[in-house]
Formats: C-alpha cells, sequence, structure tokens
C-alpha cells in the first residue's frame, strides 16, 4: 500500500520530472512529507509566481515539461499568472495544487479556491482530482496534453486526504488519446499549390515564429531558408532561430522590429509563417498588416489560422513534417529570379537600426555583453524597453538562447525563470536582463539564487521609471508621466548585498567611449565569467526611448525613429 | 443569427470551456443547450456573430481536447423561439419589495 502522495511522486517521475518547483503550505503538505528518496529535486522559490516562472524558465530552455506545485487558495491564485503566460507562449507546463479536503469542497473552507474553475479559460487541460484511484490517469494525461501539439498550461488540483489515503499501486499507466477528425489531410496535399503560389510571387518573404523552434526542425528551416534565400525575419520568440549572419536575415519585426524587416513584410506579395500566430505586435494595424500579401501559414494549432486575415493556404501540422515536405517538394521546382526584390529587401539604405540609435549608452552596453557570450549562454530579458534593446541585439543562433515573456508580457518574469534556466544549464552563462520596475516585482527570488548559488549573472536597465509606459505617455499622452515615476526606488546595490549578492553599480557614461576603454572591458569579463551570482546596476538615462518604433494602430511602415 | 453544435467528451469543465470561448468575446447567448448524443454530448448555441468570429470560435472550440466536432448551420425554430421569448428586464426587478420593505428588511 502506498499513500497518495507517493504515488503521485512515482508518476511524476514516470513523466521524465526529476526537477520541481514550488512553495509547501496546509493543503500540499502530505506531498511535501513524501518528497524525499522520490527522486524528484524540488526547488523552493519564496513565491508562488516565482516557482511558476522557474517552471517556465526550465521547460523554455530545456523543452521539457516545467512543474509548479503550490498549496490551494493563495498558493494557487499566485500562479495564475504564470499560466497565462505558458498559454500566450505555449509553454509546456504542469501545475499542480493542493486543494481543501474533499468533503470541504465548496463549503468555503480555510484556504479554499475554485481554482479549476478559475483556470479553465487560461489551461489547456486541467483536473480536480476525484479519488486516489484516478491520480495515475490523471497525471499520464495531463502530461500528455501539456507536450502534445502545441503544446500549453495543465493544472491538476488534488484534494489533500487523496494524498493522504491510501491503496495499492499497480504502477503509472501510459495515456492514448481517442481518435477524432485528422487535420494530417492538410500535411499531404499543401505542396502544388504552394509551389504554384511561390513561382507567380515577385516579393516573397518567410516569417519565423516560436513554433519553428518548438518543433525541433531547427536544422531543416535553416536549410530551407538557404534554398529559398528570400528575406526572412523573426517574432520575439523565434529570434535565434535563423542564422544571424545569413544574407537573407534581416532580424527582429513588428513594434520595435528593424525597418528592414518592417518594410519587407509590408511590401512583400507572399507571406510564408512558420509557427507565428501574427499577433498584434508583430502585425500593427490589422486592417493594413501586409496589404499585398497572400498568406501561407504554417501552423501546428488551427486554432491560431486567420486570426487576422484569411490565409490562402492554411498547412496545419507540426512543422517537423511540413518543413521537410516542402523543401522535398521545392527541389523540383523552378521559381522565379528574386534578386532584385532581395536587393531592395536586404539593402544597406535598410540598415537595422537608425545610426542615432546605435549610440545609445544602452544598447552599446548590451552589445558588449553579447558579444562576450558564448554559444550556449543563454539570455532572459524581462518586460519593457530593456526587453526591446535586448531582442534587438540579441545575435546568437542558439535557438533556445533567448527567453522571455512575450505574449502576455508579464514584468517579474526574468528573475525567477532565470533560476530555472540555470538549473537547467548548470554549465552555461546565463544573463538575466530586467529594467528597474520588473525586477521589483520578485525581487525576493534572490534568495532563492543565493541559497542555490546560482551563478546567473543580472542585469538592471534602471532608468527609474516604468520605460515602456512613460515611453508611451511622452509618445502618445502629452508627457503626462502619471504613476510612472521610480526615482524612489531602492539601492539595488544594497539590496543584492543583504542577500549576499556581490553587486555593482554602472554609469552610462563608461558607455560613451566606444568601444569601452580596457578597464570596463575587464570589468565586464569578470561579471560574466564570475563563478558567482552577480547584479550589474546599468544607469540608463531616463527619458531613453526604444527604436524603431511602430505606434499602436499604424501600419508597420510607419514607423518612428524618433520622438518629432 | 447562427446556430452551432459542438460534439464533445462529457469530461470536467468541457462544456465550461466552450461557452468560456464565447464570453470571453462579450458575446450573448440567447439559447443554449447541452444534451446526450450518441456516444458524447452536444451543446447547441445560438449566436449573433460575423464571419471573423464564427471562424475564430470553431478553430477556439476544436483547440479544446475534447471537443470532437464543430458545426455551424441555420438556427432552429425551437432556438429562434427561444431566444426571443427571453424576458426583456435586465437586471430582474423584485415586483414586490419596495425601498421602505427593503430597507426594514436590512434592518
Amino acid at each position: 500500500m502506498l499513500r497518495g502522495a507517493e504515488i503521485f511522486l512515482q508518476c511524476l517521475r514516470a513523466e521524465d520530472v526529476d526537477l520541481v518547483f514550488g512553495y509547501p503550505g496546509g493543503a500540499i503538505m502530505p506531498l511535501y512529507d513524501a518528497l524525499d528518496g522520490s527522486g524528484i529535486r524540488h526547488v523552493l522559490t519564496r513565491h508562488e509566481q516565482g516557482a511558476v516562472f522557474a517552471a517556465e524558465g526550465h521547460a523554455r530552455a530545456t523543452g521539457k515539461v516545467g512543474v509548479a506545485i503550490a498549496t490551494s487558495g493563495p498558493g494557487a491564485t499566485n500562479l495564475v499568472t504564470g499560466i497565462a503566460d505558458a498559454k500566450m507562449d505555449s509553454v509546456p507546463l504542469v501545475c499542480i495544487t493542493g486543494q481543501v479536503r474533499s468533503s470541504l469542497i465548496g463549503s468555503d473552507a480555510f484556504q479554499e479556491t475554485d481554482v479549476f474553475g478559475l483556470t479553465l479559460s487560461l489551461t489547456k487541460w486541467s483536473r480536480l482530482v476525484r479519488s486516489i484511484e484516478e491520480i495515475p490517469a490523471v497525471i499520464a494525461e495531463g502530461f500528455y496534453w501539456a507536450r502534445e501539439g502545441r503544446p500549453g498550461p495543465v493544472v491538476i488540483d488534488i484534494p489533500t486526504d487523496f494524498l493522504k489515503a491510501k491503496m495499492e499501486f499497480a504502477g503509472p499507466v501510459k495515456f492514448t488519446p481517442k481518435p477524432r477528425p485528422s487535420d494530417s489531410a492538410t500535411e499531404a496535399a499543401f505542396g502544388d499549390k504552394l509551389i504554384s503560389l511561390l513561382q507567380k510571387a515577385e516579393r516573397p518573404v518567410a516569417l519565423i515564429g516560436a513554433g519553428a523552434k518548438l518543433s525541433g526542425a531547427i536544422s531543416e528551416l535553416r536549410s530551407l531558408l538557404d534554398e529559398l534565400n528570400i528575406p526572412t525575419f523573426a517574432t520575439v520568440h523565434g529570434l535565434g532561430a535563423v542564422e544571424p549572419e545569413a544574407p537573407y536575415y534581416l532580424g527582429m519585426v513588428g513594434m520595435h522590429g528593424t525597418r528592414a524587416a518592417n518594410m519587407a513584410l509590408h511590401e512583400n506579395d507572399l507571406l510564408l509563417v512558420f509557427g507565428a500566430r501574427l499577433d498584434d505586435r508583430v502585425t500593427g494595424d490589422p486592417s493594413r498588416f501586409a496589404p499585398h500579401s497572400k498568406i501561407v501559414h504554417f501552423e501546428i494549432d488551427p486554432a491560431q489560422l486567420d486570426r487576422v486575415r484569411a490565409c490562402e493556404l492554411p498547412v496545419i501540422g507540426d512543422l517537423a513534417k511540413t518543413i521537410p515536405a516542402f523543401h522535398k517538394k521545392l527541389r523540383s521546382a523552378k521559381l522565379p529570379n528574386w534578386n532584385q526584390w532581395r536587393t531592395v529587401a536586404c539593402g544597406e539604405d535598410r540598415a537595422e537600426l537608425d545610426p542615432r540609435g546605435l549610440s545609445q549608452p544602452t544598447i552599446r552596453f548590451l552589445d558588449e555583453l553579447f558579444g562576450r557570450l558564448t554559444q550556449n549562454s543563454v539570455v532572459i530579458a524581462d518586460v519593457g524597453q530593456h526587453q526591446m534593446w535586448a531582442a534587438q541585439r540579441y545575435c546568437s543562433a542558439s535557438p533556445r538562447g533567448f527567453i522571455t515573456s512575450g505574449g502576455l508580457g508579464s514584468m517579474g518574469f526574468a528573475l525567477p525563470a532565470a533560476v530555472g534556466v540555470q538549473l537547467s544549464k548548470p554549465d552555461a552563462t546565463i544573463l538575466c536582463v530586467s529594467g528597474d520596475g520588473g525586477f521589483q516585482m520578485n525581487i525576493q527570488e534572490l534568495a532563492t539564487v543565493r541559497r542555490l548559488n546560482l551563478p546567473i549573472k543580472m542585469v538592471i536597465v534602471d532608468n527609474k521609471y516604468l520605460g515602456m509606459v512613460r515611453q508611451w505617455q511622452q509618445l502618445f499622452y502629452q508627457r503626462n508621466y502619471a504613476e510612472t515615476d521610480l526615482s524612489d526606488n531602492p539601492d539595488f546595490v544594497e539590496i543584492a548585498k543583504a542577500y549576499r549578492i556581490n553587486a555593482v553599480r554602472v554609469q552610462e557614461d563608461v558607455m560613451r567611449e566606444y568601444p569601452v576603454n580596457e578597464n570596463t572591458a575587464d570589468a565586464l569579463e569578470r561579471f560574466l565569467r564570475s563563478p558567482e551570482p552577480e547584479l550589474l546596476v546599468f544607469d540608463c538615462a531616463p527619458e531613453a526611448n526604444v527604436y524603431p518604433m511602430v505606434p499602436a494602430g499604424a501600419a508597420l511602415s510607419e514607423m518612428l525613429f524618433e520622438e518629432d | 443569427m447562427h446556430a452551432f453544435h459542438i460534439h464533445y467528451r462529457n469530461t470536467q469543465g468541457t462544456l465550461m470551456r466552450i461557452l468560456t470561448a464565447v464570453s470571453r468575446r462579450g458575446l450573448d447567448v440567447p439559447y443554449v443547450q447541452a444534451s446526450a448524443d450518441g456516444h458524447g454530448q452536444c451543446a447547441s448555441l445560438l449566436l449573433d456573430v460575423n464571419t471573423k468570429q464564427i471562424g475564430q470560435l470553431c478553430r477556439d472550440w476544436y483547440a479544446i481536447v475534447d471537443v470532437m466536432d464543430v458545426r455551424v448551420g441555420v438556427p432552429t425554430a425551437e432556438m429562434l423561439d427561444s431566444a426571443t421569448g427571453l424576458p426583456s428586464a435586465h437586471p430582474p426587478v423584485s415586483a414586490s419589495a419596495g425601498s421602505k420593505n427593503a430597507n426594514a428588511a436590512m434592518a
């Protein structure tokens, strides 16, 4: 006879779970009681939101399912932002929440929350466990749906009495989904029409999204793009999927994308979309998005098709299958010569950033840091101006090398996510870039960093504002800086020291000399190579802005390059 | 008005997921019925939606793990009758409780 908690943990091990993040509490205590000797490492964060973001970091860095554990009531509700984040960014995540004992459910018992109901619209699948006997099947099915197709978040809510109860356990089970009408016919039939569209196209382009990385088909994608040799750009989650040095690669597209990418996306007459959902940050004004374009959409999730505009050709299926099928068809096809279009789209007059932007100290600073990173390094960006500067300047060919909260835009994501990434990649340099606003949203995770002695390299780009909101207030609200002033920020260096973490403050003036002088170069090198956690606070000009910028509601071709 | 028939396995929360795909778009549901249908269940909804919303809803419903099939059709007379038969008062107003009585009850 085994306790429900022991069965639960054995089933997690059967799903290849060896690392979980969580925070204990009343209803989930039986699970914690059984952790010792389970073969699963538990990392205690200092807030449940830290746990769920750390689990996301682990999942995003490895492709494995991230697991977060919390107790009932406030423990469970504190997970909600992370669950929504995982839904938006297609992150495989299983959240395990304790629930009050089954006889009390519905009675407004102490720390009772309807977490199942609360997360219905945020999860891909969820279950309130109704008996100890259900535990193996629920875990098997939950992990199946977290991984299957477009990955996403799953919630398993388990009443505390089922964790304490005992039963004979025959072992973990496998889940086999029941069949439903298949989409596979679409996979087989798209080739001829796609080739025909390409043959008629004069200005084709390719847009790469997160799906390209999630499918694991990076080498197939790169090989296909090399053969197509058409202007190509990526969403923030597609960064790293394409070799940055590829002559046809134009960088990031969208609200803060490069001029070249946005112009090509606006001007093309055939848009090949690989695993991107075309959200509003990528399209600008949907009614003026790619006005001359026919869209061919490679996508695993049919729910993402036609959201902005009807596509000419949907190719539904796993990119790991559809890209090779497309490439095979392409080899025997005669395609037009697109040299003239490529010369225009990739021309030097469409430089990736305005030269004035390149002289910005923060951009120089990020360039100095990124230039010192090795191939297996990972950059984790929080949300705001620094995120967009980092995305603009990220230049690695590492598919899982740039991690950020893209869809939900959750401030406070980066530090706990970096914990999950560093634990997944103990030998890699993990660079966590935050703003002064976002860093304070989960600053308590410095305790987790210290406890585990994780050598995360933390950077705060400190402009003493909620910078991105302030930028919008400056540009679109007549400089009414309502409640975005953070000039009374605490001293982050002293806070880090209180957590026994090395910290230093750097003034942006050191970046006015470019390339930086030897002392600064040595200091940056020491910072990145230190075996200890390190914090660097970079004092940034309060009113520095991110450019180019496509204002909300404008077309991609209507980029701003300066204030006036 | 369009009629939607969503066939699904009657697992925990599936009907609620079907309905939240509607409610998140701020749509009213003048008619809804869920009943057994062969080996599963079928939810029939009457919605006033445009072509784009039809596409989005159908894809959202189909993305729900336990939804088996989604069909769009012409509303039946029963659906339309039920829809027009809804009470118009919103929110409901008590016919008998005047403010004096209500205050007395609260005291």
